[in-house]
């Protein structure tokens, strides 16, 4: 389609000058917790999808995923206590622990406390 | 024709009574809440009952022999393995091969069973899934869903070559207390298709008025209060489908439709008034599709619902008269292991499932089944003492023993109203 030459400038993304988020910018969200580095690598780099972050197919952006996460997700893929997707994460420890698999009871003093996250990852997105 | 001075004489004719008690509960949908789950929660289930009751049998079977997982399997070791059965078929309708290829106006006509000689079974687990050859586990008799324990090795090709296979065999039977007193009857019938061209109004009416004790002499009268409870096996209406065409239907469709259940109602107004009635739904029956099919709703039936000896079961159905525990189905599983496997009679198949101690093995791969996820509600605890089944060609029985001295009796209840046939079962233990 025929467009004017000032309105090119619409079709692509602008490229920022200075690379990604600067020190500047990052005072203002310093309100919220301080990430730790292997989270925040993309902070601060202009490079969009480096390699070493693909780990489950798409770029790390659970950026406030802490050691609770990490120890449910090692639940979720634990292959004793069955598939992980279709059922909440407390149904399926309560599951393991009726079908008698003796699932570790801090996971489940975890889940009924309820900050964590009830699914597991793939939930919704597969 | 009895007097009223003789009837007074002799005194009245009390029907029996059982103690009746109900274990449906793990067939009723309840608490379950579909949120898109699949089915591999229910096979995971499945799995885990079966190997945790495999594992628990090995002992005794194979003491010496070491047990790993499909993914752990060493060529040339000789060892056991426990899974789930997926039986390849190469005519097994597939949705996808029905697409791919081009759409006919009229469908495709089916073979009535799906065998062939090509058909080879697979053996899953978590880990992973790998072909079964050998002599001894024969693709006929198998099924996808059941879970075994093979003994074999890998082959150099990748197969395991089964020297020996273990099911699960017959669960643990309550023991019956020996038979004191008096014989008490059950009847069972199905396929009553009210509605159908092939039903006889006849038929039913005089089974109803045997049963009632409105029919006969005092020998005869005397026989039919004997009778504890009727079960009725599935397929008691046939609604005319034709009028099912997606259209608004007028008030006088609307009457024809609901004829069958209005008739059904009446007959069973006339049971019920008499003898505890279980009414369970079949594939016919305006019930939901999928096994376990819930309870036909009271709604259906005005007049019998507002006795308390009708009941409304769900299918399979499981329940105890007096010590005695039965156990069976409509039909659906039986008619689908037909489909895909082969035996010399319908209660072979019938003693396999409670030897694979599965009521629906199929289910779901082929059988319309619910997506449970904590539970597989198909797997047999405890052995029933009767097995039934309904809605079959003819009736056939059979009494068969298990290793722990289990006695269980196997039926067929054949389709009314093509054969007339309802059957008694007399409950007293057969010494």
């Amino acid at each position: 389609m025929a467009t004017s030459k000032s309105d090119m400038k619409g079709f692509f993304k602008q490229k920022k000058k200075s690379g990604g988020i600067t020190k500047a910018k990052a005072k203002s969200s310093s309100t919220k917790k301080s990430l730790s580095p292997k989270r925040s690598a993309t902070y601060g780099s202009d490079i969009t999808q480096p390699a070493a972050l693909i780990s489950h197919g798409f770029p790390d952006i659970e950026n406030d995923y802490d050691e609770k996460e990490e120890v449910l997700r090692q639940f979720d893929m634990n292959m004793a206590y069955g598939p992980c997707l279709g059922m909440s994460r407390l149904a399926r420890w309560e599951r393991a622990k009726s079908l008698g698999m003796n699932p570790p009871e801090d996971i489940g003093h975890l889940l009924k406390a309820g900050k964590v996250g009830a699914e597991c990852l793939w939930e919704g997105r597969v | 024709m009895e007097t009223e001075d003789s009837s007074s004489e002799n005194g009245l004719l009390h029907r029996k009574q059982a103690l009746y008690s109900s274990l449906d509960s793990c067939f009723v949908i309840q608490k379950e809440m579909y949120r898109g789950q699949q089915y591999s929660q229910i096979y995971f289930a499945r799995l885990h009952l079966m190997r945790t009751l495999l594992y628990s049998l090995l002992p005794n079977w194979k003491p010496h022999i070491q047990v790993c997982t499909v993914i752990g399997l060493e060529e040339g070791k000789e060892c056991i393995i426990v899974g789930t059965l997926y039986k390849h078929m190469k005519l097994k309708p597939s949705i996808l091969e029905e697409y791919s290829k081009e759409r006919s106006a009229t469908p495709l006509v089916r073979p009535h069973n799906f065998m062939h000689p090509d058909d080879h079974l697979i053996l899953e687990d978590e880990s992973g899934r790998i072909k079964v050859c050998g002599d001894v586990l024969l693709p006929s008799v198998y099924v996808t869903g059941v879970v075994v324990a093979l003994h074999g090795k890998e082959t150099g090709t990748g197969d395991f070559w089964v020297e020996d296979v273990m099911e699960g065999g017959l669960p643990h039977q309550i023991e019956r207390p020996i038979k004191s007193g008096e014989d008490k009857y059950v009847i069972f019938v199905s396929g009553l298709d009210i509605g159908s061209s092939t039903s006889n109004p006849l038929k039913f009416q005089l089974l109803v008025d045997h049963i009632t004790g409105h029919l006969g002499d005092k020998k005869e009268q005397s026989i039919a209060a004997k009778i504890v409870r009727v079960i009725i096996a599935g397929n008691s209406v046939e609604i005319p489908r034709g009028l099912l065409n997606g259209q608004n239907l007028g008030s006088k469709d609307q009457f024809t439709l609901f004829e069958p259940i209005k008739e059904l109602d009446i007959q069973l107004t006339q049971i019920a008034a008499g003898i505890p009635v279980d009414i369970m739904p079949g594939p016919n029956d305006p019930a939901n599709f999928s096994l376990p099919q819930q309870p036909l709703h009271r709604c259906l039936f005005p007049s019998s619902s507002a006795y308390n000896t009708f009941r409304s079961c769900p299918n399979p159905h499981l329940f105890q008269l007096d010590d005695v525990s039965l156990l069976g189905t409509s039909g659906q599983n039986i008619d689908d292991l037909e489909k895909y496997s082969d035996a010399n009679d319908k209660l072979e198949f019938l003693e396999r499932t409670l030897r694979w101690r599965h009521v629906a093995p199929t289910a779901p791969n082929t059988l319309g089944c619910y997506p449970f996820t904590d539970r597989d509600p198909f797997f047999v605890e405890t052995c029933p003492h009767v097995y039934f089944v309904g809605n079959q060609e003819k009736y056939e029985t059979r009494l068969i023993k298990g290793a722990e001295g289990q006695i269980v009796r196997l039926i067929c209840i054949p389709r009314f109203s093509e054969t007339g046939v309802a059957v008694v079962v007399i409950l007293w233990m057969q010494l």
